[in-house]
């Protein structure tokens, strides 16, 4: 890695709270108040309902990747990613485009940053899904040579053969499970 | 004489112990003497063969160290000490000779001219690059006994003894030694003059600085490195004199060091400055700071942050602590701590960056320094924040600004005394000059949401800071923040934190609370239920309750709950209306059972935290609750009533349970007297109170063969009142045996539901449990009879039978818990029923749940409860199990391994891990079972195992293949319908690579996270997020 900096000093967002859909003691169809006796998991084996993967599901898996230039903070923090920053294609529900912003425009860590959030989707998507990675357009310098690489299936295998990426690369995963499963 | 000759020679030529001690003997007896021995030895100490000398020293030395001290007398010390000093200049005898001199240096008659003569030999004489550490540690040891028995004496030698110390001490490395010398090194540099040879001292000590010994294996001395680093320590604070040495030398780690000595060099910096003093913390007061910035502003990682903080916070109060406090020197701060404050201030006009994150930690760190830099402090920041926040074009970092000010303002209320006895007087309360513009700011932010938390933080900290806020300003906080209540329509965490708030008030302040947000609250309650479609309005009282349980714990809070709620259970129970005949009664219900779990939500925290105020509501609340369900109960034999909901019920048992825990035993008695007569006699005169009259044409007797069902729902609160009953409180009734034995046959044949079945299963189990020693008709005869006629005979219908297995089961759990010998002959009785199919795994439940946890039989309920009673249970009936489950077929081994499944989910792990091994192929088995419920409680119990401790991980990696492969099966929605299993399935997996070896789960790996790839697509959220986690660790996992 480069000893260069090139941003000491980001501006920190505060984290998105994760929308709570009913209340916290309240059970979905019912009118009577959760008296404790059962747990999620004994509901959520009574209903056969499949939950589709979501925007929000997917949001969750990359938030808390670390940033490579700053170990200490997530990319949500530095508003790399956000939410509605992905999206699905109408037409094929299994195609997803998944944006991220650059705190700088000359930030030489981007192509760090799509391979890292391109990792942790290879790990944690589904086969089926088809995984578009791509820097928010004119946020950066070389937009063009960063969308191609991004998503160029043999650089990215062969940026994964190199040791000392990887070690950076899983160091900077090794956060993202972190406040996934908080609530 | 002679005696001494032969021993002497014979030890010369054996070197036996034998010798050593038969001569002391003779010494010890007045046989003989030291002058005796010496004479003796005279050839061989004076012997021109270098070995002979050597020997003949030693056993001199030997013998001395054994010696009885009393049988020496002054001049024998004397001449013993001329003899060691002038063997100290013969190669060949120095090391016994320093031996002697150790033992006579310890002497009370060693005098202080003797340790002058000794340490002028030593210094002469002793080369110490020449002895193995455990000759020098002899060495130490004399100057220690010196230092420590002459010190006079040494003191007046002067630079004489300085400098011959130093020469020996140079260059040591032996730990045990260092100790020693660390030790002397730092009497001599705190007592004895050593200013002209702190360079040399300097030399001797700061080389070992930072200390990087690892203790060997099997260290003999088991010296750790954390006691050489706090022996040099104490030598590096020992004087000022170091100072300006030393602080360079701190320095140069400081910026080169790994973390580790980084955090070595903060901590030692924090001891020493303070010594120092003043003049060299100003010295190197930039050239510190400097170095400690870039700790804190580029965090290796939070510890060292966190002590650099620290440092920097003693270097202030070492800077300014020594000038006089006076009042009014705000602006008189020079030096470091304004220009840090200048510093951090540049950073803060950009409270939005992650920089001036780390400048608040240093601020906040000014804060408990000294009064008048924490004064300046505060000074610069809170004006700058007040008006950063009041700037038109700073409005989208409001919420920043904010956060900041609410770490400072913590950490200022942190800086006051912590005893809350101690009122500060006006003066001290250092954020008093600003608290006006504070609020003005705050109670800003409130309004809007995302400066909203970072306020409610600040206003938290500043309520809490004593002496700060008057009365009239508390309300106004708690005026504003009902405001945020009231508008908070989302579901957000900000009525948490909100509600937190105003608790934090309450508990001191209760009247603003209850003046002003209890009725708001209340208002917002409606007297009727919403409809069942009206879904918004049923969200908004269940939020407007979750309010109230928050905010009522304080006793006058809670006696105002309690009464508004019972007027409003009366009211929607028994509505002014009657209810129209099929008109929807559940939504009222559901409300009234909102409102009741509500209130047992508050009683059981305030019994949580040890309120004595509970005691009265058996007065207060009991009596209504039981006045409204035994009239409604029996109003509803005519028309339709709400309360009557088995739903309801066992919330108000619940509450009943609650209070009756609280009482002491002869309140208990009264109660439990009225409560029986209510319930057994149908006088419930005593025991009910309320606005509904009970209608005296109706009769209250539930045990009758005719009683209507509502009636006998309210088994359910006779219960409630029973099971939480001391041991000393006896029931009411002239025969217990007979009371309880009705109880039994009434169950089987009227009981109509499950509800009225467990309610007297918990009475009698309780009853068992408190009285078991008077009990022994019951617990021989009348049992015996119930299981002949009630469990073993297989002509009763099963469901009937299974019902009767579980009174059994709670009667064995009485006795149990309460250490009865007989409990396990019952588990016998149980395995009988293994061969019959109809209720041989229900047989085998009961015997897995009897020492498992239960509400009913509880310490908070007074149960009579014997330690590691499941402990012995399980020492007793795991191997029969274990045993059972090996030797036995098909359906009968079914039914052992469905014991065992139970019986580990019961206990706790500590009681069976020794028979993990045993275990393990049975568990593996138990997985096959068809009953999903036990599958999830057998892969929980085995990664319990997994996690606990390192032991057991060489069975889990012994059957590593199988537990991965049977795993994967019950990881897969084609396979595992029940998502409770595929969760525990996909947790153990994503457990396994950090319990067993890399090489061993090699072959794995790639079929693993191939068919983790199915379980990321699985229809649940739940299992996809636990496949993730798998899946992710199984990727790591490399050798």
């Amino acid at each position: 890695m480069s000893a260069e900096v090139f941003n000491p000093n980001p501006t920190i967002f505060a984290p998105s709270k994760a929308k709570k859909t009913a209340h916290a003691y309240a059970r979905a169809n019912s009118i009577w108040l959760e008296d404790g006796e059962r747990t999620d998991e004994d509901e959520a084996d009574q209903s056969d309902e499949p939950e589709a993967i979501g925007q929000d599901e997917i949001f969750e898996l990359i938030r808390s990747i670390s940033d490579p230039e700053h170990r200490s903070m997530t990319l949500e923090q530095l508003a790399v990613v956000s939410a509605p920053q992905i999206t699905f294609d109408p037409k094929y529900p299994d195609r997803i485009t998944v944006e991220f912003t650059p705190t700088v425009p000359h930030c030489g860590m981007s192509t760090f940053i799509g391979l890292s959030i391109r990792v942790r989707l290879l790990r944690s998507l589904p086969q089926r899904f088809k995984v578009d990675i791509r820097v928010k357009p004119g946020s950066h310098q070389s937009e063009h040579a960063l969308n191609k690489q991004l998503n160029d299936k043999e650089r990215v295998a062969a940026a994964l053969e190199n040791p000392a990426l990887l070690d950076v690369l899983e160091q900077c995963l090794s956060t993202a499970d972190g406040t996934a499963y908080e609530e | 004489m002679e005696r001494i000759d032969r021993l002497v020679r014979t030890w010369i030529a054996s070197e036996q112990e034998q010798e050593i001690e038969d001569t002391v003997s003779e010494i010890a007896q007045g046989n003989a003497t030291l002058l005796h021995i010496v004479k003796s030895l005279g050839d061989f100490l004076t012997s021109e063969e270098d070995d002979l000398r050597t020997k003949g020293v030693e056993f001199l030395s030997l013998v001395l160290s054994r010696c009885p001290h009393e049988k020496l007398n002054r001049q024998s010390v004397r001449t013993l000490v001329t003899f060691y000093c002038g063997k100290l200049e013969d190669t060949e005898t120095i090391i016994p000779a320093l031996k002697g001199l150790n033992t006579l240096s310890k002497l009370p008659l060693f005098a202080s001219s003797d340790a002058v003569e000794v340490a002028n030999a030593l210094f002469q004489h002793v080369k110490m690059r020449v002895l193995v550490h455990s000759q020098r540690f002899v060495v130490y040891s004399i100057i220690d006994n010196l230092v420590a028995h002459h010190r006079e004496a040494m003191k007046n030698m002067g630079d004489e003894f300085l400098r011959g110390y130093i020469g020996l001490a140079e260059g040591e490395k032996d730990p045990r030694n260092l100790m020693m010398a660390f030790a002397i090194d730092k009497v001599l540099l705190i007592e004895f003059d050593s200013a002209k040879y702190i360079e040399d001292f300097f030399g001797i000590t700061f080389c070992y600085f930072p200390i990087t010994f690892r203790p060997p294996p099997n260290d003999p001395y088991g010296i750790t490195t954390e006691d050489l680093r706090s022996a040099l320590r104490s030598c590096l604070h020992a004087t000022s004199l170091f100072g300006k040495l030393a602080v360079p030398l701190f320095l140069e780690k400081l910026n080169a060091g790994s973390p580790a000595t980084k955090k070595d060099t903060l901590d030692t910096l924090d001891v020493c400055l303070p010594v120092y003093g003043a003049g060299v913390a100003r010295e190197f007061a930039r050239k510190l700071w400097n170095a400690l910035k870039l700790e804190i502003f580029q965090p290796t990682d939070p510890v060292t942050e966190e002590k650099a903080l620290k440092t920097f916070q003693v270097l202030i109060q070492t800077i300014y602590a020594a000038s006089p406090e006076d009042k009014g020197t705000e602006n008189e701060i020079v030096g470091l701590a304004k220009d840090a404050c200048d510093e951090c201030m540049e950073i803060l006009r950009e409270p939005e960056k992650s920089q001036a994150k780390h400048a608040i930690k240093v601020l906040c760190a000014f804060m408990s320094t000294t009064p008048s830099v924490s004064r300046y402090t505060l000074a610069r920041a809170v004006p700058h924040f007040v008006k950063l926040f009041l700037n038109p074009d700073e409005l989208p970092n409001r919420a920043p600004t904010l956060r900041l000010l609410a770490d400072l303002i913590e950490a200022a209320r942190q800086s006051m005394s912590q005893d809350p006895e101690v009122l500060p007087d006006d003066g001290n309360v250092p954020l008093l000059p600003y608290k006006d513009e504070v609020l003005g700011i705050l109670t800003v932010g409130l309004k809007m949401p995302a400066s909203a938390y970072p306020a409610i933080d600040a206003l938290k900290s500043m309520v809490l800071t004593p002496g700060l806020l008057t009365h009239e300003e508390l309300g106004f906080i708690v005026h504003n923040v009902d405001e945020v209540l009231q508008k908070d329509e989302e579901e957000s965490d900000l009525s948490d934190v909100s509600l937190d708030l105003l608790s934090t008030i309450s508990s001191f302040a209760p009247s603003h609370v209850s003046g002003n947000t209890l009725p708001m609250l209340f208002t917002a309650l409606p007297d009727r239920a919403p409809p069942r479609d009206a879904e918004a309005e049923r969200v908004k009282y269940w939020r407007t309750l979750a309010a109230l349980r928050k905010l009522c714990t304080q006793p006058d809070l809670f006696e105002t709950l309690v009464v508004r709620f019972s007027t409003k259970l009366d009211l929607i129970c028994v509505p002014s209306s009657p209810i129209a005949e099929g008109e929807d009664r559940e939504p009222s219900a559901a409300y009234a059972h909102s409102i009741l779990k509500t209130l047992a939500d508050v009683l059981s925290i305030k019994i949580e935290k040890g309120h004595t105020d509970v005691v009265k509501y058996v007065d207060r609340l009991v009596p209504r609750l039981y006045n409204l369900f035994i009239y409604s109960a029996l109003a509803s034999e005519e028309r339709p009533m709400v309360a009557p909901d088995p739903r309801l019920l066992a919330v108000a048992a619940q509450i009943i349970t609650l209070v009756t825990q609280s009482l002491n035993a002869s309140r208990q008695e009264t109660f439990v007297k009225a409560v029986f007569a209510a319930y057994l006699e149908g006088d419930v005169s005593h025991l009910v109170d309320g606005v509904q009259k009970i209608p005296a044409d109706k009769t209250f007797r539930p045990f009758e063969p005719s009683a209507p069902t509502s009636q006998r729902n309210l088994l359910v609160l006779l219960s409630a009142a029973v099971v939480p009953l001391y041991k000393e409180v006896t029931l009411p009734v002239p025969d217990e045996t007979k009371f309880l034995d009705n109880l039994l046959q009434w169950i089987p044949v009227h009981a109509e539901n499950a509800p009225q079945r467990e309610a007297l299963i918990h009475l009698i189990a309780a009853v068992v449990n408190r009285h078991a020693d008077k009990l022994d008709d019951f617990l021989t005869s009348n049992v015996h009879v119930f299981w002949l006629s009630h469990i073993a005979d297989s002509s009763v219908s099963s469901d009937s039978r299974k019902n009767a297995i579980v009174v059994f089961k709670w009667i064995t759990k009485a006795l149990l818990v309460r250490g009865y010998v007989d409990a396990t002959k019952n588990v016998d009785r149980l395995l009988e029923l293994f061969d019959d199919e109809c209720v041989s795994w229900d047989a085998a439940r009961a015997i897995g749940r009897i020492p498992g946890t239960d509400k009913v039989l509880t310490k908070r309920n007074h149960a009579v409860i014997k330690i590691l009673y499941a402990q012995k249970y399980t020492n007793s009936v795991l191997p029969r199990i274990i045993e059972g489950a090996k030797t036995s077929q098909s359906s009968r081994q079914n039914a052992y391994l469905v014991a065992l499944a139970a019986l580990i989910k019961s206990v706790p792990k500590s009681t069976y891990a020794d028979q993990m091994p045993s275990l393990m192929p049975l568990l593996l088995r138990g997985l096959e079972l068809p009953d999903n419920e036990i599958r999830a409680g057998v892969i929980e119990t085995l990664q319990a195992a997994a996690t606990s401790d390192d032991k057991e991980n060489n069975i889990v990696t012994e059957h590593a293949a199988s537990l991965v492969s049977t795993m994967l099966k019950n990881s897969l929605v084609s396979q595992m319908p029940s998502v409770k299993v595929r969760v525990a399935a996909l947790r153990y997996l994503a457990t396994l690579p950090s319990v067993v070896r890399y090489d061993v789960l090699h072959p794995q790996k790639a079929t693993v996270i191939r068919e983790l790839a199915k379980a990321l697509d699985d229809p649940k959220r739940a299992v996809r997020r636990e496949a993730v986690t798998a899946r992710t660790n199984w990727f790591k996992f490399t050798g």
